[in-house]
């Protein structure tokens, strides 16, 4: 349910933005969030097949053209997922922090480079540039929520 | 890899290819449109208040704009209009100027200025034989001197704008502003009851308003030269600097 908030708030920006590309992509930010910081199992296979049916509404509403941003939404969770599945399980709370970072970076650039990648064109690497550091602050957030959760769980 | 990260590859890797394959078939297919519309009508509702907030702020926008544009342009007008005033004003008198020595054909000689009423009257040599008549401007340099307040056969006397029984309406040319020119009874003439708030009005040009009596309108005086006096009422009393030069005034026009 989380999810769907956070794509409907992804789309109200973009819609108060002026369908500007420029809007953070929040849904997959918060699904690579769920990803690192929920340790339950059930928790990626939803993300993976989450992320496909939030790509392709996205696509759908924004796009016109299914599998633009499915494509870098599941390409983001499946990386993701296997970069996490890289680090022990006992090793994931401490010292992680750039690959969090690393990972959550991902999220903001895989998604929105394909259209650009596909489509070319000066004004989609414009948007693109803009997009990133509209990215950032959200970014840092996360980071920073996560080292708080981390700190809570640690000293409880 | 043990089991479990094979069952998320695999499936990771199925959503990918469907990606992939929606991509590669779904241009083709008409129905993606009718999907498109479907779900774009279907989210009218949920974003109903970033359209109205879009909108807003648009709008504000848009206000914002036209706003600083319409007083840049105000601003631009405001300046052009005192420009051009300041060149009408410059033509005029020179027009009056040109008109005044044109009409020149009658001068008159300063024959008597009594040191005790020094600012205050001057006498000339012509009177009512050479068509002098009271209240008749007379000028020095082609600026008001004064009026003519007393006419005899051969003679005239003039009250001097410098006088303090001396008033008359005035115009500020750049400005259109109206007040009162009055003679100061010590060599000064001050233009009074100008509202105050008007900015510097230094170096501006003063001269007669249509509003006189028996004097013309657009009759040169003189320039303020400073601001005398700020009262609680809310006007402002200038000092003139007359464009004739009353202490060597030898010889005046009518």
């Amino acid at each position: 349910m989380f999810f769907v908030f956070l794509w409907l708030v992804q789309d109200l920006i973009t819609v108060f933005a002026g369908g500007s590309a420029r809007v953070p992509q929040l849904f997959i930010l918060g699904l690579v969030y769920g990803i690192i910081t929920d340790e339950r199992d059930e928790i990626k296979l939803s993300a993976i097949w989450a992320s496909f049916a939030g790509g392709i509404l996205w696509d759908l509403r924004w796009v016109g053209v299914p599998g633009f941003f499915t494509i870098g939404y599941v390409l983001v969770t499946l990386i993701v997922i296997h970069i996490w599945n890289l680090i022990p399980p006992q090793g994931r709370s401490s010292g992680t922090g750039w690959i969090v970072f690393v990972m959550l970076e991902l999220s903001q650039i895989i998604p929105p480079l394909f259209p650009v990648l596909i489509l070319g064109g000066a004004t989609g690497l414009h948007f693109f540039v803009g997009q990133q550091f509209y990215s950032l602050p959200v970014i840092i957030f996360c980071m920073y929520l996560r080292a708080v959760k981390m700190k809570n769980e640690n000293n409880p | 890899m043990d089991n479990k990260h094979t069952v998320e590859l695999i499936h990771g890797l199925t959503a990918l290819i469907l990606g992939l394959f929606l991509l590669g078939v779904s241009s083709g297919l008409g129905i993606t449109k009718s999907i498109v519309d479907i779900w774009a009508a279907a989210l009218l509702v949920p974003e109903y208040p970033a359209v109205v907030l879009r909108d807003l702020y648009l709008d504000w926008q848009s206000y914002s704009n036209d706003r600083d544009f319409l007083n840049a342009e105000v601003k631009r007008l405001r300046d052009e209009n005192s420009e051009l005033r300041r060149e009408l004003s410059k033509l005029t008198n020179a027009k009056i100027l040109e008109s005044t020595n044109k009409k020149n054909v009658r001068a008159a000689r300063v024959n008597l200025r009594a040191p005790l009423a020094w600012w205050d009257e001057i006498r000339i040599d012509r009177g009512s034989n050479d068509g002098i008549i009271l209240g008749l401007p007379v000028f020095s340099n082609g600026y008001l001197v004064g009026r003519v307040s007393n006419v005899s056969l051969l003679s005239s006397w003039v009250e001097l704008i410098t006088s303090s029984s001396f008033m008359i309406p005035a115009v500020i040319e750049e400005t259109r502003e109206l007040g009162i020119i009055a003679g100061g009874g010590d060599g000064s003439v001050l233009l009074k009851y100008i509202p105050a708030g008007r900015g510097l009005m230094n170096g501006m040009t003063v001269s007669t308003a249509l509003v006189g009596e028996q004097l013309a309108p657009g009759l040169p005086i003189g320039i303020i030269s400073g601001e005398v006096e700020n009262s609680a009422d809310g006007y402002v009393t200038y000092r003139i600097s007359p464009g004739a030069k009353l202490t060597r005034v030898y010889s005046v026009d009518f």
